[in-house]
């Protein structure tokens, strides 16, 4: 199709008008449109822009789905989407707030950053739930500690003091291994 | 128990006028927020997941028959206006749950010092109150309950994060512990606003007595921690006793100071506020509070006898529009409101005198 303006190029928008409920349909070119576009944007500077997001600026109509917007969104989605509630980290930081539990396992890798904000630490110290969990939960919480502070002693050069620590972590370790149970 | 029950115009157990520091520290209150594994979040399930949810939490508190401790379940949806109104000012709810739709209830012990939230912004929200300053004491309630549910009920529970919850500020230990101040000397010398400031940068909140958004009315304050994840409980409490207990005594240095600069103008204006509450025709909730506020500060320090604090804070609860319309039995204007708050403040205060005269004519007799 020939644009209805200058008759010489390829008409490639369309622009859907409805006035009084008549509605009516124009086909021009790029160049042509760019020319009424009411504020002049140099739409050819936003090239990933769809064409039919132009028109639907311009006369804020609904955006037509063009597929291959669709497939990147998608795409962009489904990296930071939690499987069992479909809730996106995008949507998180909107609201402040998250779709199910599952979500925290989903976005463990960026809450962190967030809860340093708004919280003491970014790990849980305190209460957990069930009693035969119990012992081997804290004391993988006493290694993750005692690694800390490990990493400290190295940092400050307290090397008598590491090296205490990290017999400590050897020995907590292999109780774990055992089951808690204190055995050389 | 049935609704009424609740609904009823007494100040509940938590605000005798009993525990420790009960001249500033009116009440404490203990938070839990639980989620269950495999459930979304309140804000965007089914219909039906929260009809399971309801039913697991429910079926598991209604079968505790250990002791006296029995509970009753109550749907929101169910409940007139009025009465959700009510449960929220007796900080039975909380005024987020009074507005949900879908499968929210709330099951409260009849003593009402536990009431669990179903279905609010997490699935669980154990809440325990107590009168005074006893922020161990109430944390051992509401964990005991806490306990006693895990066996029962599947925790979202995470190693790294601690306790699920919908908003990441509750998520960790998911604990809010509060503390209710009444703090008059502090507010009159302002310094609260210092002390707002400092409280912050310990991780912790200054609100008004009636929760999030609302001004300090009637001195009241309610200081509570902000940080759930990355301490202990044990810290978070040790943390937000001793800061309390600075404020108390910061509190009670001011009221000494008080006396001390101007001790006929702090009477004049305590006793002006006790013949407004028992003779004025016209009462804002606003100036009713102001007023409380002033006669509990004279009760404290010996220069009002004869008003009981038991009844000021049965007071303090009853202004509120909710109870003010229930004692009228209707809706009311704001204006007609008004009214009925001052018959009603009259009502109890002057109660409260013929009941101490009474009591004085009988040691007469004997």
């Amino acid at each position: 199709m020939i644009c209805e303006h200058c008759k010489v190029r390829q008409a490639t928008v369309t622009v859907t008008q409805i006035i009084n409920g008549q509605k009516s349909e124009r086909h021009y070119c790029e160049v042509c449109a760019n020319q009424f576009h009411p504020f002049n944007i140099d739409f050819n500077k936003e090239e990933n822009l769809p064409l039919a997001q132009l028109v639907s600026n311009w006369f804020g109509l609904p955006v037509w789905k063009n597929e291959t917007h669709e497939k990147q969104t998608q795409t962009a989605q489904t990296a930071t989407t939690c499987p069992a509630c479909g809730y996106s980290f995008h949507q998180f930081l909107n609201e402040g707030k998250l779709g199910c539990p599952k979500c925290y396992e989903t976005f463990s890798n960026k809450l962190p950053q967030v809860l340093t904000k708004i919280q003491a630490g970014t790990k849980h110290n305190g209460k957990i739930p069930g009693t035969t969990m119990n012992n081997h939960l804290l004391l993988k919480k006493q290694i993750n500690s005692t690694r800390d502070q490990l990493q400290q002693a190295i940092y400050e050069e307290r090397f008598e003091d590491a090296a205490k620590l990290r017999d400590e972590i050897k020995d907590m370790e292999r109780k774990l291994e055992t089951g808690g149970v204190d055995t050389p | 128990m049935n609704l009424e029950y609740f609904l009823k115009n007494e100040a509940p157990s938590w605000m005798s006028n009993e525990g420790t520091d009960a001249d500033i520290v009116i009440s404490t209150r203990i938070r839990l927020a639980r989620n269950l594994d495999g459930y979304r979040f309140p804000r965007n399930f089914s219909e039906q997941d929260a009809k399971q949810v309801d039913h697991v939490v429910t079926n598991a508190l209604l079968n505790i028959r250990k002791g006296k401790q029995n509970f009753s379940h109550f749907t929101i949806k169910e409940m007139p206006a009025l009465q959700r109104q009510v449960l929220v000012e007796k900080h039975l709810i909380s005024p987020l749950l009074a507005k949900k739709e879908k499968s929210a209830s709330v099951v409260i012990s009849n003593d009402q010092s536990i009431s669990v939230m179903v279905n609010e912004e997490d699935h669980l929200r154990i809440q325990c109150l107590a009168p005074g300053f006893q922020i161990f004491e109430t944390y051992e309630l509401a964990n005991k309950l806490d306990s006693y549910l895990e066996k029962h009920i599947p925790y979202a529970f995470n190693e790294t994060f601690g306790y699920l919850t919908c908003c990441p500020t509750n998520v960790g230990t998911g604990l809010r512990a509060s503390v209710m101040m009444h703090l008059p000397a502090l507010a009159l010398s302002n310094q609260m606003k210092v002390i707002t400031q400092m409280l912050t940068r310990l991780g912790m909140v200054v609100r008004g007595i009636y929760g999030e958004g609302s001004e300090n009315l009637g001195n009241m304050y309610q200081i509570s921690n902000q940080v759930t994840l990355g301490k202990s409980e044990q810290e978070i409490l040790e943390d937000l006793q001793n800061v309390v207990s600075q404020i108390i005594q910061n509190e009670r240095n001011a009221r000494q100071s008080l006396v001390k600069q101007a001790p006929i103008a702090l009477e004049d204006r305590i006793q002006r506020s006790l013949g407004t509450l028992k003779y004025a025709r016209i009462m804002t909730s606003e100036e009713a509070a102001t007023c409380l506020s002033n006669v509990r500060l004279g009760v404290d320090l010996g220069i009002i006898k004869g008003v009981s604090i038991s009844i000021l804070n049965e007071c303090m609860i009853l202004i509120q529009q909710g109870f003010v319309q229930q004692y009228a039995g209707a809706t009311l204007q704001a204006t007609e409101r008004d009214l009925f708050r001052a018959k009603l403040l009259r009502e109890k205060l002057n109660m409260e005198n013929q009941n101490t005269k009474e009591k004085g004519e009988e040691k007469y007799d004997v």
